[in-house]
């Protein structure tokens, strides 16, 4: 099992600076008497067995990360794997057992769990704010009264907090809706609310416990479209937790998966996917669509570097990639660029799959235009090149070197097996003088 | 007959109890009569000043006065209603005995208001004040009135001051229970929102439990409300003023005319004080929820 996993990615990441919050072997127990049921948790024994010798409940079990400045931090797990609990240590709603949070703020670290009754309150109104599964509003409040609660609280006179919750409530699109009660809003529009609650604070770091699970799927898919847009345009560290794995993958920069209280795996969402750590991992991803999460990069057959230098020198210049399908070449030069594409005999037109796709579709898939797709570009697009092209696709990297193609094969072999290139490696590609 | 097959094998372990009480009432009396009359004080001045005030406003400004105020929180038919029920009242010549137990509802409301609300909020934060308080507010509930009339009047002698005292031991208990109820039912997830924002204990009370609990609250005081009106004739077994006098009076000398009266006006009251005040709860619960 790989109970360090999270620990070991925290210190590779972690460089100080862009560091928000550093969690330290967190546990949870709950129970009369936790510390005794903490020996037996860290003597190695497992939820159940102490839940059946003691009684005490895990409620996370060493749980240690880095959390970066910015990122789209994803906790995902069953309900009871701990993650609701996990989360509630970070801005001790519930204190934990064991572990450290540790807050780096530009006025120094700070420790959650050694805070005075003020400086806690200090960090639950500026430094780490929250949005809840089943919005947690109050119906006696006005909408714009709710999103003021938090700036209520810190004191800041009401001039100033209907000026900023009104700036909040335009955040998420609802403006206009302030004087309105809570009640008259839909769900979707009352977790607007909930979130406008906690910009409006203009805390770094957004804690989100299952924020879209009571909504309805189409409204979920928007409010998620709108997180990652909010995200990218106020640069907030966010900590989102859900059931869903295909919305972890979705929103997440980096997803912790969590089983019986413990990270079983930490990762971008791709690796994941990709390279699921354990059998509960595996069962987990088995039925998520890699469409928007495999890259092209990992999808293609990459190009044998070793083998294209040693035909370069042999027949120097420009060199012969692919000729697997019947007449098609591809022509790449020293700096590995295409240079063009040959099929049927004729020469084929090189377009970037944006234009591809901004044009009308045509009656049949072309043989005379080959389509060039960043490499990080989800598989989601491979198919739509390929939907359009009769050739296969082209990869290429920021600097436009082609790093690998793309054919059927491995778009079929890379939505069966979730995985890519690693197992077809050099299997498909020919490379010729 | 035999000892073991009568309530005779009972005489060796007979407890006095009851002189035990008039002895316990007693002492209390003779030692601190001054203090329990001492309590009597703000009651006193509270109905003293309502009773006054009552008396003084002309019928038509009350009528009036009344009917506006039922058709803001409660309709216009509420309104008409008030208005008819209290010129009835008028008509038949019991508006000033009315307006002595609308003033002795008034003052034990505002009183049991004064203890019966931090007593829930206590019983809604403590379980172990909670579990101590419910036997107490059983016996204020169960036992028979009358029970407490005779020490209720040792202590504090009769007249309409000591009526209110009684009618206020019988209908506190509801509006600490509704209070403590109404407390405990708000939402979780609410509270640990206001927790997570920052919030002390003090302003989750005032700024969330208390509001979200006013409905219930509310309940509690129209419970009181009703409880009071319907002590009116015990209390004026005690001397005490009011609507309950001719009813006294017509159980005594067997007057069914007077006896009428007084309990239809008691009624009519008693109609008009519940619409309004569970209006006055609904409106506070659709302007906050809907």
């Amino acid at each position: 099992m790989v109970r360090s996993d999270g620990c070991c990615d925290a210190n590779r990441d972690g460089k100080p600076g862009d560091t928000v919050i550093r969690a330290e072997h967190l546990s949870k127990i709950f129970g009369p008497n936790p510390s005794s049921a903490l020996e037996l948790l860290e003597q190695g024994q497992r939820k159940d067995a102490i839940r059946e010798s003691t009684g005490h409940v895990v409620g996370v079990d060493d749980v240690s990360f880095r959390l970066k400045r910015g990122e789209f931090f994803v906790i995902m797990g069953l309900s009871g794997s701990g993650k609701s609990t996990l989360l509630r240590c970070l801005n001790r709603l519930i204190p934990p057992t064991a572990g450290r949070v540790v807050l780096e703020t530009d006025e120094g670290e700070i420790d959650v769990g050694a805070a005075s009754a003020r400086q806690l309150r200090d960090i639950r109104t500026r430094h780490l704010t929250m949005v809840f599964q089943r919005f947690g509003l109050l119906p006696h409040r006005s909408v714009r009264d709710n999103v003021a609660y938090g700036l209520e609280i810190q004191g800041i006179d009401r001039g100033q907090r209907i000026e900023r919750a009104d700036r909040a409530l335009d955040l998420v699109g609802l403006g206009g809706w302030g004087p309105s009660r809570t009640s008259e809003l839909s769900g979707g529009m009352q977790q607007r609310v909930g979130l406008a609650r906690a910009l409006a604070t203009e805390a770094e770091v957004m804690l989100m416990d299952e924020p879209f699970s009571a909504l309805d799927p189409l409204i979920k898919m928007q409010m998620q479209r709108e997180m990652i847009k909010l995200q990218s345009e106020l640069g907030k560290t966010i900590v989102f937790i859900t059931h869903d794995l295909d919305e972890a993958l979705r929103l997440g920069d980096r997803i912790a998966i969590m089983e019986d209280g413990r990270v079983v795996q930490l990762g971008t969402p791709e690796r994941i996917l990709t390279s699921p750590s354990t059998a509960y991992v595996a069962d987990f991803v088995e039925h998520a669509d890699p469409t928007n999460v495999i890259t092209a990069r990992t999808v293609s057959v990459e190009l044998d570097h070793d083998r294209v230098d040693e035909l370069r020198r042999e027949a120097g210049g420009r060199v012969i990639v692919h000729r697997t399908q019947s007449d098609v070449e591809i022509v790449i030069d020293d700096d590995d660029r295409v240079r063009e594409v040959r099929a049927d005999g004729g020469r084929a037109e090189l377009v970037p799959i944006d234009t591809l796709l901004a044009e009308e579709a045509p009656t049949s898939r072309y043989r005379d235009r080959a389509a060039v797709v960043r490499a990080d570009r989800p598989l989601r697009t491979l198919l739509e090149a390929r939907n359009l092209c009769n050739l296969p696709v082209l990869v290429i990297d920021h600097d436009e070197r082609l790093i690998g193609l793309v054919t059927e094969r491995e778009i079929i072999y890379s939505i069966i097996e979730k995985r890519g290139r690693d197992a077809l490696n050099g299997d498909s590609a020919e490379v010729a003088a | 007959m035999n000892v073991w097959l009568s309530d005779a094998i009972f005489d060796p372990i007979r407890i006095p109890l009851d002189s035990w009480f008039a002895n316990a009432i007693n002492w209390l009396t003779i030692n601190y009569r001054p203090t329990f009359q001492a309590m009597k004080v703000p009651i006193e001045v509270i109905l003293g000043n309502v009773e006054t005030f009552l008396q003084w406003l002309p019928p038509i400004v009350f009528i009036v006065l009344l009917a506006l105020f039922a058709w803001r929180v409660a309709g216009w038919k509420i309104a008409v209603f008030s208005a008819l029920a209290f010129t009835l009242v008028g008509m038949i010549g019991l508006w000033s005995l009315t307006m002595t137990t609308l003033s002795m509802v008034v003052a034990s409301v505002l009183v049991c208001m004064v203890m019966g609300i931090p007593l829930g909020i206590l019983a809604a934060r403590s379980d172990r004040f909670r579990a101590i308080l419910r036997p107490v507010l059983d016996v204020m509930q169960t036992t028979p009135s009358f029970v407490y009339l005779v020490p209720v009047v040792m202590l504090f002698s009769i007249g309409t001051v000591a009526g209110v005292i009684a009618t206020i031991i019988f209908a506190l208990p509801p509006l600490i229970r509704l209070t403590d109820l109404g407390i405990r039912q708000v939402s979780t997830d609410v509270i640990e929102a206001a927790e997570a924002f920052g919030s002390s204990e003090r302003e989750i009370l005032v700024k969330v439990r208390l509001p979200l609990a006013l409905p219930t609250i509310m309940a509690g005081i129209n419970q009181t409300i009703m409880l009071s009106l319907s002590m009116v004739v015990i209390a004026a077994l005690i001397g005490a003023g009011g609507l309950g006098r001719p009813v006294v009076e017509g159980l005594n000398a067997l007057r069914v005319g007077v006896a009428g009266i007084g309990g239809l006006a008691i009624v009519l009251l008693a109609i008009v004080l519940d619409r309004i005040t569970q209006a006055l709860g609904e409106g506070r619960r659709t302007s906050t929820e809907s």
